[in-house]
């Protein structure tokens, strides 16, 4: 079913099915779940408690947790514009989004609250999610919650949940993959949200809440299946937000378990294409969404029920990627004789890592030319990671890697490079200067 | 317990959590990305493993910045009751 707000939605299942559990979770130690019905009362009852605070835009720090939840949908329903965030976020960050309010655990909101500003007067329905990627110059994309709740539809409607199935949400909410196919998704199909409980629980998560369907970054979905973590319940698995080796999807498919691929962007609210038969590289485009190739192959979208705001106060980045209600995606892909669409790669120079985080290349590089002067290098990727590729000798690894140091300490674990790889000729470049990116990915996969 | 007897006790955890490094040195100054090639789940089982068997908790936070092996050492030993 179709909702144009949160509160539609919670209160349709309350009214429908209110003894139907709405979300799972641990507390205390022991498993705990909350009926539709009981969800809604404390989602309105914290809604009443915010309607009455003079803050206009909350910034969430999401920990995944119950009170986190219950917190996102209540500040919505009292006409607060949220912005998600995560542990790593930086003042920046805060204050370009103009958040006056902060939620979440007590340090790091005490470290951020002097990042705090004044404040919107419009932001009612309005959630901010920052685009995955390197911190300094992703950007807010504003969504609302009728955008969310049209792509959880979306969703719904290409893979039905039953009420008697449980998603298990394991991903960041502050990712709009993790928000709306982790989250929205299993509740607007009224189906019971299991709520992850973070990385230490990575190993039992599945054991825990015996889920029957899953969304996951192929990183993670990689290590649970390496492991043998994905417990005995699982149905079905949408795997999204980054490239995925095709031995996951044949590991899961061995175990008995559905798969589908996801792709999507922050701008779109998340998915505009599942695939849904056999192969899982092969996507049908959802319902309300509409894609159509460049002549280059760039994929081009138009979704009017599920397309981003904009970038928040930045029109003219919105201008050079959203025109006339179409997306440029910067990816490139494909339709088969069937009309399904395949992913081919980036146009932009950008890597999407396994854990779905992109990394801008000529901004993290421009980061490493002052640790390597005068050195010819380039960032590449190998399996979903990023590695410096560099003209000179392997006995000058200990050099560099120290020189490094400083820098990779700064970024997060996956956005570190993952080793070194030393070439014994010039990069190859344009005749600007411009590194030729698919010419040393292409000698790289040939060796 | 001394230093270099969370050093030990790390590296064999690490060598249990990714055995496909076993052999290879591991040292306080080995920098756990590009040394090791671990990835962050990796990783995330290798602080989970130490957690429990130091009995200590190193905030999520803090585990970014544990770069090499010596960090990790250092987050324990500062935990340690």
């Amino acid at each position: 079913m179709r909702f144009a707000s949160f509160e539609e939605l919670l209160r349709h299942f309350a009214q429908t099915t209110p003894e139907a559990p709405a979300l799972c979770f641990e507390a205390h130690g022991e498993k705990q779940t909350r009926s539709f019905a009981a969800f809604y009362g404390d989602v309105c009852a914290r809604a009443a408690v915010l309607e009455k605070k003079s803050f206009t835009c909350l910034g969430v720090l999401c920990d995944g947790s119950f009170a986190c939840v219950t917190e996102i949908f209540a500040a919505v329903k009292a006409g607060k514009q949220l912005v998600l965030l995560n542990e790593d976020c930086t003042p920046e960050q805060l204050a370009a989004a103009d958040a006056d309010a902060l939620w979440g655990d007590a340090e790091l909101t005490e470290e951020l609250s002097p990042a705090l500003t004044g404040g919107v007067t419009d932001g009612r329905g309005k959630l901010l999610f920052f685009t995955s990627g390197t911190t300094a110059k992703n950007k807010a994309v504003v969504l609302t919650e009728q955008s969310l709740c049209s792509s959880a539809f979306n969703g719904g409607a290409l893979l039905p949940l039953k009420n008697d199935d449980v998603l298990l949400c394991m991903l960041p909410l502050d990712h709009v993959f993790g928000f709306v196919c982790g989250l929205l998704w299993g509740l607007s199909c009224g189906a019971c949200v299991a709520l992850g409980r973070g990385p230490r629980h990575y190993f039992d998560d599945c054991t825990f809440f015996a889920p029957t369907a899953l969304s996951a970054v192929p990183l993670l979905l990689g290590f649970l299946l390496q492991k043998n973590l994905l417990g005995s319940t699982l149905r079905l698995v949408l795997i999204g937000a980054g490239d995925c080796p095709q031995a996951i999807p044949g590991a899961l498919k061995a175990k008995g378990v559905r798969v589908s691929f996801g792709y999507g962007l922050t701008e779109t609210s998340s998915g505009v294409a599942l695939s849904l038969g056999d192969d899982p590289y092969a996507m049908t485009v959802c319902p309300d969404d509409e894609i159509t190739l460049d002549a280059d192959g760039e994929i081009l979208i138009k979704a009017d029920t599920c397309m981003m705001q904009g970038y928040y106060k930045d029109k003219t980045a919105t201008a050079a990627v959203l025109q006339n209600g179409v997306l440029r995606t910067g990816d490139l892909g494909a339709f088969d004789a069937q009309g399904l669409l395949h992913i081919r790669g980036r146009k932009k120079e950008i890597l999407v890592l396994r854990d779905g985080t992109k990394i801008f290349l000529p901004e993290y590089e421009a980061a490493l030319q002052p640790l390597l002067p005068g050195r010819d290098f380039a960032v590449t990727e190998q399996s979903g990671a990023p590695v410096l590729m560099i003209f000179g000798e392997e006995s000058e690894r200990e050099t560099l890697t120290r020189a490094l140091e400083g820098h990779m300490r700064t970024l997060p674990r996956g956005q570190q490079l993952k080793t070194i790889r030393f070439v014994n000729s010039p990069l190859p470049r344009t005749a600007t200067g411009k590194i030729k990116r698919w010419s040393i990915q292409q000698k790289e996969e040939a060796t | 317990m001394t230093r270099q007897d969370i050093m030990n006790k790390t590296i064999e955890i690490v060598y249990e959590c990714v055995p496909e490094i076993e052999g290879q040195t591991l040292e306080e100054s080995t920098v756990i990305n590009t040394d090791t090639g671990i990835d962050s789940m990796g990783f995330t089982l290798i602080i989970c493993r130490l957690e429990a068997a130091f009995d200590v908790k190193i905030p999520d936070r803090q585990w970014k910045k544990l770069y090499t092996l010596g960090d990790v050492v250092t987050a324990i030993e500062k935990r340690l009751k």
